[in-house]
């Protein structure tokens, strides 16, 4: 096939067809369980996996696990019950505020940040952390920098060193870490497998926490890109609030997507790259597809090469001297 | 310079005294020698070992992504770096 800015489209009936008899062979057949637990977020591809669950077992056998903390955006929760009211899927909801406190998750990241911003505020700022936008248009290397704002809408902006870095996403990374021991908590008691959201542009790039959101036992959506996730949400009736809505890693009071936090370049480019990247389609084809020049294309490969690299004990097990 | 800087890579990323096991021209990027963490590690080392100030704006792989692109960088910094 040739490479075109429709070379993601799919055949949406028949791709919901074939998850769903992935999900229902994994789950009823291979893993013999009774059911799925699902933590939805209020995001597209938890969104996605409980409809094509809904089409798959009956409602009964699905359960949606809302898991807020006090830094989750205010629509999350709201969100995800209207998705799970309009599939009849039952909802337990965990607060893990405590737990994450417990932890020292906001102490530890609160250290970092009161260090770099002397007038940081917790009670009054909100904060985030982001990748430089947009990595066509620059030449930067792939650093993190500590966005603080303030109240009155106003960002500062400070660059992290490889130390506080490492400590921040520590600290954060508990979060994702603490869901997943939600989940298979109540997996385990009813008999259910944890379904993975992970899709494939966050998997190739490794946008996922090691025993954290990659923590499951299956991953139906783990082969389409995010527009494809997409594509798929509108076609199958996600809800439009869901459907309208940035992702978001929702582990940060600052609202910042996932293209802002990690990807550096929306969606539409970013899948297509990926693709392209994936294929071995000539550089010169993409140009006249995307409308784009080498340097740039060029610059795309390389941070997707690097951060593929840098993430490769994500997508393997870990190493040992099995036979 | 440079044998400070080769030094920080082998005993910082590549975890060797063995000195052929990094060519001036490896991209540490592309070579999985560091990622994107490890050179701001790289970065605090030359801002410390040499007096300067790496620029939000300097921190691209033409200035930091080997040990020969580290050096040239370090000239354009400035006379104090490479006396250095």
């Amino acid at each position: 096939m040739r490479f075109s800015r429709d070379v993601l489209r799919i055949d949406a009936e028949g791709e919901a067809n074939r998850i769903c008899d992935f999900i229902k062979d994994q789950v009823l057949q291979r893993y013999k369980r009774k059911g799925v637990v699902i933590g939805i977020s209020g995001g597209i591809d938890s969104a996605l996996l409980s409809v094509l669950c809904a089409r798959t077992l009956e409602p009964e056998r699905i359960l949606g696990l809302i898991l807020p903390e006090k830094e989750s955006s205010p629509v999350s929760e709201p969100y995800a019950r209207e998705q799970a009211n309009a599939l009849g899927i039952q909802v337990e909801r965990v607060d893990l505020t405590p737990i994450l406190s417990q932890l020292g998750v906001y102490e530890k990241k609160e250290e970092v940040i009161k260090r770099l911003c002397a007038d940081y505020d917790p009670d009054q700022d909100k904060t985030k952390i982001a990748l430089p936008w947009n990595l066509l248009e620059r030449p930067s290397l792939s650093i993190f920098s500590l966005i603080v704002q303030k109240p009155d809408g106003s960002k500062r902006l400070f660059r992290l060193g490889a130390d506080d870095f490492r400590a921040i996403l520590a600290a954060q990374n508990m979060k994702q870490r603490s869901r997943m021991i939600q989940l298979y908590y109540h997996a385990e008691r009813l008999h259910y497998v944890v379904g993975g959201t992970t899709n494939r542009t966050e998997l190739e790039q490794g946008f996922f926490v090691k025993h954290g959101d990659a923590g499951v036992d299956i991953e139906p959506i783990a082969h389409l890109y995010k527009v494809q996730i997409f594509q798929l949400a509108r076609c199958l009736g996600v809800v439009e609030r869901i459907l309208n809505r940035k992702p978001s890693p929702d582990t940060w009071s600052a609202e910042v997507s996932d293209e802002e936090f990690y990807f550096r370049m929306p969606f539409e480019t970013l899948d297509l790259l990926l693709y392209a990247w994936n294929k071995g389609v000539e550089t010169s084809e993409i140009c006249q597809v995307l409308g784009l020049q080498p340097v740039q294309v060029e610059r795309a490969f390389q941070d997707f090469e690097s951060k593929r690299k840098a993430t490769w004990d994500l997508r393997v097990m870990a190493p040992s001297l099995c036979a | 310079m440079k044998a400070k800087i080769r030094q920080f890579v082998l005993n910082n990323f590549l975890f060797t005294g063995s000195h052929e096991d990094l060519d001036n021209d490896a991209s540490f990027l592309d070579n999985g020698i560091m990622d994107s963490t490890g050179v701001l590690e790289l970065v605090e080392f030359l801002e410390n070992e040499f007096q300067i100030s790496v620029e939000d704006t300097d921190l691209i792989r033409e200035n930091l992504d080997s040990v020969n692109r580290v050096c040239l960088y370090l000239e354009k910094k400035g006379a104090a770096a490479c006396r250095a």
